[in-house]
């Protein structure tokens, strides 16, 4: 039987007294995607996380992993997925191998070639005490204390945080092999740029609320960037303002900054037609703005 | 900076200086209403030497020896292992949170820092010594008991400068290591070792002099009570002080600091060693890692064996030839003790080497040893690797929350057994050393029955721990019940109106129907037993159903 969602809530909520932290969530994530949770610091990524994991039990709400309920099913599920907690600590006294070794016990045992494969590609060293590695060496042990079981479901809690770049990327390349198999992985980060890399699809949480469940592309089309213009005269900022998706427009001299969620061609069009442009620096919006222009959506509608 | 260190430090931790100092006052209290109620005349019957082991000035009367009883012993113990701790957690303790390097971030040098941690063990044990002050004097007006002549401010300041003393030894030792547990665990054991000692040795002629090179000995042989403050003895002590600050400054300064702390154990120098690689590797390796059970009776391998051998060798195999190096006019004045008297100090009548070993082993030593460890152990189960942070990550592999609760109550009973057996073994061996012949099946119904009660008090911390997900909590309120559980047990059959009571408390059904010389109590077992079953039981659900606390 093909499964239709391999994590699903409904109605998901969380409170800690006052605190919402997790507000009516629905969410179903599909077999064989990357699924990529957003969320500024504090928006509720790691309650959602570990509300499904059974750590923490829902106010309201269920959820389900891989066709099981996530509380009553829970030994059984995590049996099927690997897990990179955020903020990951283990045990300082314990080498990588003993650790690894110590959950692959757990588990009943583990393919400890493919553990071996797993630490060369992320170049870990296992014999070293886990107290005494770097925490981004650390974060190479949870990595592969999660993928070393060829799990169905990777659920990661921002797991690239102290990867080097080159790591990053390698840890991109298993994820999406991950998925090729055939398994699922849901990754939570809160920067846009990871997730824009690597995932099919993205989530977006604020205050505990999901905002938007979007494609990547469709979001990329939608995210708004920063982008400076540098003329080699003076430019008159009424040119900017009145074009489609350019806002926020401040104009110094020869310097133009602005926020611009559409097309960049025809914006160079725009800036091209009318003056010679020196120089162009574009940034990624941070998510704070992106969030903003969804609310902006929402309000509209 | 100073100020700051020092009032962040204390603000951590004065609570629980409160709450024990608290409870120590109300024990007070408690103490001097039962013995207020009682015939005090055969105190002044008693030997010198004997009355001095027992912190029991020559006219006895109700206020003195409530205050030796309580104060000299519980209290005095309580308000150092405070000291202790704050002590110990000072430098090594920041090192191990890793903080100690944002804390010398800031523009001042590490005397300063220790300076500052210094001043706030010294707060901490001023604040209770203060609180017991107040009891100790607000006692006896409550209970309109006369005590002329008996100097409370004295001997809570012996107390308060006592306290300090260990608190140093303990900071001194962690700014040397870098290790709280080494400086806890090496200062408690020269705490619990010196009180044994001074209780011990001026029993045995020809040995008085030694008990001279104790710290203890400055706190209490000179006693304040009755002779208020001996300025010789406090300075003795206060020139301790000076030289284990000064040691604690140097240690600190010379050493590289830890960023945190990884302990080198000796398993780990032997997997470094090509020779012992082989062989290492089995122990520490593979096989500390194959169960839960056994990587939670691994993180106390240490504690276990310390406290198991200290047991065996002093508590167990020492005391049966020194048993019969006892004076003989105090094994015949001790004839001369009523019932209820010999209740107080664990019901030994030293006239019979059971009676001996009751008072000195099974008495106290032997619940606090097996305690030491089922507490620590139930404590730290869950709520240790909550505090960790390591629980989500354990829990994420496919085993239920029951199974790990049930994984570690192994581990606790497998340690606590581990003492109790020492402790049977220990004693018997003495016993056939000293030729004292005593019932070896008694011997063996004794020690499991201080090990059932051990490991009722530890699965209070490991119910408390799994419930409320808080090791401070799981430690001290496993303590603070059985202190006042000790303390009910051995008082209130002293009274004939609240002796009925005493069977609410556990210690009852540790030692009330004297099995070393009457053997097994299955009943008093079985209650012990029941209780811990149920109390486990109680863990269990109450993890399942809560929250799991996130890192910090």
């Amino acid at each position: 039987m093909a499964l239709e969602s391999a994590i699903h809530a409904e109605g998901l909520t969380k409170h800690y007294g006052d605190v919402r932290a997790l507000v009516d969530l629905d969410l179903d994530v599909y077999p064989g995607e990357v699924f990529g949770f957003l969320g500024p610091n504090g928006a509720g990524k790691t309650t959602m996380i570990r509300t499904i994991l059974d750590e923490i039990r829902p106010t309201a709400g269920t959820a389900s992993i891989l066709g099981l309920d996530s509380h009553e099913s829970s030994v059984e599920i995590r049996d099927h997925i690997g897990y990179v907690p955020g903020d990951l600590t283990m045990y300082p006294n314990l080498t990588g191998k003993d650790t690894l070794t110590y959950f692959a016990n757990l588990r009943g045992g583990v393919d400890w070639d493919h553990v071996d494969t797993l630490a060369e590609r992320l170049g870990s060293d296992l014999t070293k005490k886990i107290g005494d590695l770097s925490s981004g060496n650390r974060q190479k042990i949870g990595l592969i204390q999660a993928f070393m079981n060829r799990p169905e479901l990777l659920i990661m809690d921002e797991p690239s945080s102290g990867l080097d770049p080159l790591v990053q990327r390698e840890f991109q390349t298993m994820m999406r092999e991950v998925v090729a198999d055939g398994g699922t992985v849901f990754l939570s980060s809160h920067t846009l740029s990871e997730v824009q890399r690597v995932a099919d699809r993205v989530g977006i949480i604020r205050k505990g609320k999901l905002i938007v469940v979007e494609t990547v592309a469709d979001l990329r089309s939608k995210a708004v960037r920063r982008v400076e213009l540098r003329f080699d005269t003076e430019v008159d900022s009424s040119v900017f303002e009145t074009f489609p998706g350019v806002r926020d427009v401040v104009v110094n001299n020869h310097h133009v900054v602005m926020s611009f969620d559409g097309q960049m061609e025809s914006l160079l069009e725009l800036a091209t037609s009318r003056y010679t442009l020196e120089d162009i620096t574009t940034q990624e919006a941070d998510l704070e703005e992106i969030f903003l222009t969804y609310y902006r959506d929402v309000d509209g509608s | 900076m100073l100020a700051t260190v020092a009032t962040k430090t204390f603000r951590d931790r004065w609570k629980g200086a409160v709450i024990g100092s608290v409870t120590l006052g109300l024990l007070l209290i408690f103490g001097m209403a039962v013995y207020r109620d009682i015939d005090l005349s055969v105190y002044t019957s008693l030997p010198e030497a004997l009355r001095a082991m027992m912190n029991i000035p020559a006219d006895a009367d109700v206020g003195s020896i409530a205050y030796g009883a309580i104060y000299g012993s519980y209290g005095a113990l309580t308000l150092a292992a405070l000291a202790i701790s704050s002590g110990a957690a000072s430098i090594a303790g920041e090192e191990r949170k890793g903080t100690i390097g944002l804390l010398l971030g800031n523009p001042k040098s590490r005397t300063h820092v220790l300076v500052s941690k210094a001043i706030s063990v010294v707060l901490l044990a001023a604040i209770g010594a203060l609180i017991m002050l107040a009891a100790g004097l607000a006692a006896p007006s409550m209970l309109s008991v006369d005590i002329t002549g008996i100097h409370v401010g004295a001997l809570m300041f012996h107390m308060f400068v006592n306290a300090v003393f260990y608190g140093f030894l303990a900071l001194a030792i962690g700014g040397w290591t870098g290790s709280g547990a080494t400086a806890s665990g090496v200062t408690g054991g020269v705490m619990v070792l010196s009180f044994i000692g001074v209780g011990l040795l001026p029993v045995v002629s020809g040995l008085e002099d030694i008990s001279k090179v104790l710290p203890w000995h400055y706190f209490n042989q000179s006693q304040p009570t009755i002779n208020g403050v001996d300025w010789g003895h406090i300075g003795v002590l206060f020139a301790g002080i000076v030289v284990l600050f000064a040691a604690g400054l140097v240690g600190v300064n010379r050493r590289d600091l830890k960023s945190a702390t990884v302990g080198v154990a000796l398993i780990d120098r032997l997997r470094e060693n090509r020779i012992t690689q082989t062989v290492a590797e089995r122990l520490a390796g593979s096989a500390r890692v194959s169960h839960i059970w056994v990587k939670t009776a691994s993180e106390h391998q240490g504690l276990v064996l310390i406290t198991a051998l200290t047991m065996f060798l002093i508590m167990g195999v020492l005391l049966g030839p020194m048993y019969s190096m006892i004076d003989e006019l105090m094994l015949s004045a001790m004839d001369q003790f009523p019932e209820t008297v010999l209740a107080l100090f664990g019901g030994g009548d030293m006239s019979t080497p059971e009676g001996w070993y009751q008072l000195e082993t099974f008495g106290m030593m032997a619940p606090i040893a097996v305690m030491v460890v089922t507490i620590a152990i139930g404590a730290r189960a869950l709520a240790g690797e909550e505090a960790h942070g390591t629980m989500g990550l354990l829990l994420a592999n496919p085993i239920s929350r029951s199974n790990v609760v049930l994984q570690k109550t192994f581990a606790m009973v497998l340690h606590g057994s581990i003492v109790g057996f020492s402790i049977f073994a220990g004693v018997a061996l003495g016993s056939v050393l000293g030729g004292l012949g005593m019932n070896i099946g008694n011997i063996a119904a004794t020690s499991a029955l201080v090990t059932l009660l051990g490991l009722m008090f530890g699965a209070l911390a490991l119910a408390l721990s799994a419930g409320a997900g808080r090791v401070k909590v799981a430690v001290f309120v496993p303590i603070g019940a059985a202190l006042v559980s000790h303390v009910a047990t051995s008082f209130l059959p002293l009274s004939e109106n609240l002796a009925g009571y005493a069977k609410w408390s556990p210690f009852h059904y540790y030692l009330s129907s004297d099995p070393l010389n009457n053997g097994m109590p299955w009943g008093h077992a079985a209650v012990l037993s029941a209780l811990a079953l149920a109390l486990v039981a109680l863990a269990v659900v109450l993890f399942d159903r809560r929250d799991l606390r996130q890192t910090g």
